[in-house]
């Protein structure tokens, strides 16, 4: 077994291995990952004992288990997460069969080729920060077998310099060399793999448990001022379709029609929204945008979708005012938002001339309608009871309790009933805000929905029958802080948060920062940006960016070049140059004088191979070895030597 | 001087079959006025070749077989108490010869070693107060059995750096064993020897020796090589000060048995091993193992 593979360095190549494969515990099937695991063990225990490491036969059992698993678990090759599986597996076998030096190179190759698995799976910096330590780790293996050390802490060192080294190449590339679009990709990806985020349809009354959680959806640069927290509407699908339980869009929801063009005042926000990968084309515009330019398109329910593929991430620039106008409607929109479900049942009618739905004007209404949420024993939760049955009267009359969605449904069924043409509209409310960076951060837990009412004059207006529930009636539930934090639900806690919790908050926002750095000009590098970033230094086209990329590399490479054949030269003397033409002439013998040869013991090799040449090379010898070395040696030595040199003729038919 | 030399270095390869670069090593050390310490398995040849070396060079000599009861005071003397004279007189020890011979010195206590190797370093002895001095020229030639071997203390690095040189001899090759089979008694042949370089003779060698040139070229190359052992990951320790010292000592040396009166880069090469091998703390304990590093990566500027 392998005896001469020093400890240290089956120490050093098994924990980056066991590194490596880490973060696949989240990627990966488990009965893959515990099989690499096991192996690896099982290699480690090898270390000291030595007899219990496989045999042959066993490791052919072992192979054919890991295929069967394989085949279990991915019925095939393709994908990714089979591709991966595939790495992991061969690895972890491989691990079992180290006897030469050969083996370990296999495997820190192999183990690369795993680390690089992981950017298939999450592009995050931490990530990438993780990859390149335990690439040092790799690298210092390979640093312990080639300069046969058992120094691990020096092998590190030295991994560290060659990444050090390599990383102005490394980065001259990334930012020169054009960016490969591949659009193919997504079929690597697994469909699981895709966050969903809204819904496309709504039914408010068949949810008990509203988990939020606290994934990242998008991120939002302003330009500028930042819109204040009540006005932060981003807006998604819109629903106007019901039957009283469950809430659908318009179906022809792309079609043109006879729209009222939408007016502005005041003065616009302009942002960026970096959209994280997602399984729906909706982009997450601040009501209202304006100005939308390929890829984007709005659709008559003022969405903003995209025709790019959203599963990759994305980056958009956009324009939104939060003053605007719709206009008026024509009678078939009017209609779609009038839509009720054949029955309604008398204790709405009864609660809508209540509250004078029906002989008052449309926003005394509304304000009637608040009033009520306000005023009655309405509780806000996102754990309400279930409503199968006819959810509105339940929610209206029965439970009083639910999220924003029962909110915004009863409000437009209410509005409906009065004859106010309203909608429900869904997207996310709020977001944090990332000092450093200054940007907006929007969560899944900023999901929210809200209402907009056709009102004459003023067009779709929105709003949020939310906020209307009174601040003590909160129920605290799953993630309840969160939603206060968003501001989908407004009200004022007063000071909450203790120094050590700002503390932490800043440093929280310190890293967001970063990443969404990282994010923007890294991950996000892709033609495009690529383009307008080179633009800024005059490389306009891809001829001039390639012109650039291989002069900055063959300046470094001559630079480099220059530096290392410059350093020995300068301490030689003249004898030593003329001794230099003299190994150069012999050269074309196949002769190369060792660094560590004396000029003796070269001069006997070559009189060995060609003996004719005997007396110069004597000569030659003698001489240099009498001008370096010797106390009396004079000028006439030196012009001896390069008579001497001169006159030796080397006669490249003699060559082996 | 250089008959006397050749004709010391042919008498001493009679005895001592297949040797001849170690011999010559020997000769090398003895002339550069260093200590030498022959370590190897016992019957290759060790105290052969040290009482060889002694009668050769016309030397008295003495061994001393150190064993692990043997006392400092057995190595260098003691004050005895004279009745006659109500006194303490001195007696010499076995130390006090011109060529000493310290047998198996891994054998004996830490505290016997230290007492040879402070007179080795000092070339005098302290006892009670009262100094005396060794006489010249004074040469210990210690061997020492391979310290994995039962029952032996080995000596620590600071006092390997006592010794100019560590030789290993090995075993004779084939056609020298066969000789040495069918040839007399090397105890008889040693008897028969005559003083080849007196004493009186060595001084002035030294001091030829010690004028041999070593040119700027020749430093660089030396000191090359000491950094290299400095900073290189092959050794865990380089080489001090006074190993770089004794390395240029022993190429001069070398230079002069060689009738040259400059030094080359294949003199150092030469000594190398023998001087730099157990100086430097490395996991092979076969000096031309540990030094080969050296010789193939420091380039001879």
């Amino acid at each position: 077994m392998p005896t001469h593979i020093q400890p240290t360095v089956l120490l050093l190549l098994l924990s980056s291995v066991a590194l490596i494969g880490l973060p696949h515990a989240w990627t990966i099937a488990p009965s893959v990952f515990g099989f690499f695991y096991a192996l690896l063990i099982w290699r480690v225990v090898g270390i000291w004992k030595k007899n219990w490491l496989p045999n042959k036969a066993i490791l052919f059992l072992l192979t054919c288990a890991g295929i069967a698993l394989l085949y279990q678990q991915h019925l095939g090759v393709f994908g990714r997460n089979a591709g991966t599986s595939i790495f992991i597996t061969a690895l972890g076998l491989k691990l079992l069969e180290i006897k030469t030096t050969r083996d370990v190179y296999f495997i820190v190759f192999l183990s690369f080729i795993v680390a690089a698995t992981l950017f298939l799976y999450q592009q995050s910096m931490g990530m990438a920060l993780y990859i390149i330590a335990v690439c040092v780790s790799l690298l210092a293996t390979l640093v312990v077998i080639n300069m046969r050390t058992s120094d691990a802490k020096k092998a590190i060192k030295t991994a560290l310099i060659i990444i050090l080294q390599a990383l102005p190449l490394g980065i001259t590339f990334f930012i020169l060399f054009p960016r490969l679009e591949a659009p193919h990709w997504t079929f690597l990806q697994d469909k699981s793999q895709i966050k969903s985020g809204l819904s496309e349809t709504l039914e408010p009354g068949a949810i008990s448990d509203l988990a939020l959680s606290d994934e990242l959806v998008f991120r939002v640069k302003f330009d500028g001022a930042i819109p204040p927290q009540p006005q932060r509407y981003w807006r998604g699908p819109v629903f106007s379709l019901t039957d009283g339980k469950k809430w659908l869009p318009l179906l022809k929801r792309d079609t043109q029609r006879n729209q009222d063009t939408l007016s502005f005042s005041g003065s616009p926000y302009q942002y960026t929204l970096l959209l994280e990968p997602q399984d729906k084309n909706w982009v997450f515009a601040l009501d209202m945008p304006d100005k939308l330019a390929p890829p984007l398109k709005i659709n008559t329910y003022y969405q903003v979708t995209t025709d790019a593929n959203p599963s990759i991430r994305a980056e958009y620039t956009l324009q939104s005012y939060s003053d605007y106008n719709t206009g008026n409607i024509g009678n078939s929109e009017r209609q779609e938002n009038l839509q009720l479900p054949p029955v309604i049942s008398p204790e709405i009618t009864a609660l809508v001339s209540q509250l004078h739905g029906f002989d008052a004007s449309p926003s005394r209404f509304i304000q009637e309608v608040m009033n009520h949420f306000r005023t009655q024993q309405f509780y806000y939760s996102l754990t309400p009871p279930l409503m199968e049955e006819n959810p509105i009267d339940t929610f209206l009359f029965k439970t009083h309790t639910g999220f924003c969605s029962h909110y915004a449904t009863a409000f437009v069924y209410l509005m409906r009933i009065a004859h106010i043409p309203a909608r429900v509209v869904s997207g996310y409310q709020g977001g944090e805000l990332n000092k450093q960076g200054n940007f907006l951060e929007i969560k899944q837990a900023d999901a929210h929905a809200w209402t907009e009412v056709w009102l004459e004059n003023k067009g779709w207006t929105r709003i949020d029958p939310t906020t209307a529930i009174a601040p003590e009636r909160v129920e605290q539930g799953v993630n309840i802080d969160k939603q206060i934090n968003s501001g989908s639900v407004n009200f004022d806690l007063g000071q909450r948060g203790s120094t050590a919790a700002n503390i932490a908050k800043q440093f929280r926002q310190a890293w967001q920062n970063a990443d969404y750095s990282w994010q923007r000009w890294v991950i996000n590098y892709n033609n495009t940006n690529q383009a307008h970033f080179l633009s800024r230094f005059g490389l306009n086209n891809s001829q001039r960016m390639l012109t650039w990329l291989f002069a900055i590399l063959s300046g470094l490479t001559l630079g480099l070049f220059w530096w290392l054949t410059r350093q020995p030269q300068k301490q030689q003397d003249h004898a030593s140059r003329l001794y230099q033409q003299f190994t150069h002439k012999l050269a074309k013998l196949q002769l190369q004088k060792l660094p560590g040869e004396t000029a003796s013991a070269f001069a006997i090799r070559i009189i060995q191979q060609h003996p004719d040449l005997t007396l110069p090379i004597n000569t030659i010898t003698e001489l240099y070895l009498k001008i370096r070395y010797n106390k009396d040696s004079d000028a006439d030595d030196l012009k001896k030597l390069t008579q001497a040199i001169r006159a030796l003729k080397i006669n490249h038919l003699r060559r082996h | 001087m250089h008959i006397a030399l050749d004709a010391l270095l042919a008498s001493a390869n009679t005895i001592i079959l297949g040797k001849q670069h170690q011999i010559k090593l020997a000769v090398c050390c003895l002339l550069a006025r260093g200590h030498l310490l022959i370590e190897d398995i016992p019957g290759v040849g060790k105290t052969t070749l040290a009482h060889t070396l002694a009668t050769l060079l016309g030397l008295q000599y003495q061994r001393i077989q150190f064993t692990s009861d043997i006392l400092p005071a057995d190595i260098i003397g003691a004050s005895v108490f004279d009745v006659d004279k109500h006194q303490f007189t001195f007696h010499p020890g076995p130390l006090f010869n011109q060529m000493v011979l310290a047998d198996e010195i891994n054998r004996s206590t830490p505290k016997a070693q230290s007492a040879l190797l402070e007179a080795m370093e000092e070339r005098q002895v302290t006892v009670e107060g009262k100094t005396y001095p060794l006489p010249q020229p004074f040469f210990v030639i210690a061997t020492q059995n391979p310290s994995h071997q039962l029952g032996t203390f080995p000596l620590p690095e600071s006092q390997l750096d006592r010794f100019l040189m560590r030789l290993e001899l090995g075993y004779p090759d084939k056609a020298a064993e066969r000789e040495l089979l069918t040839g007399q008694s090397r105890h008889h042949l040693i008897s028969q020897l005559s003083v080849q370089l007196s004493p009186e003779k060595l001084p002035a060698m030294q001091d030829a020796i010690a004028k041999v040139h070593t040119s700027p070229a020749l430093l660089d190359y030396l000191q090359a090589i000491i950094s290299f052992t400095r900073h290189s990951t092959e050794y865990s320790c380089g080489l001090s000060p006074r190993a770089g010292l004794a390395l240029m000592t022993a190429a001069k040396a070398w230079a002069f048995m060689h009738k040259r009166d400059s030094v080359l880069p294949d003199d150092i090469q030469a000594v190398l091993a023998a001087v730099a091998g157990h100086r430097l703390r490395a996991a092979n304990t076969d000096s031309n193992a540990v030094v080969a590093p050296i010789i193939q990566h420091v380039a001879i500027p």
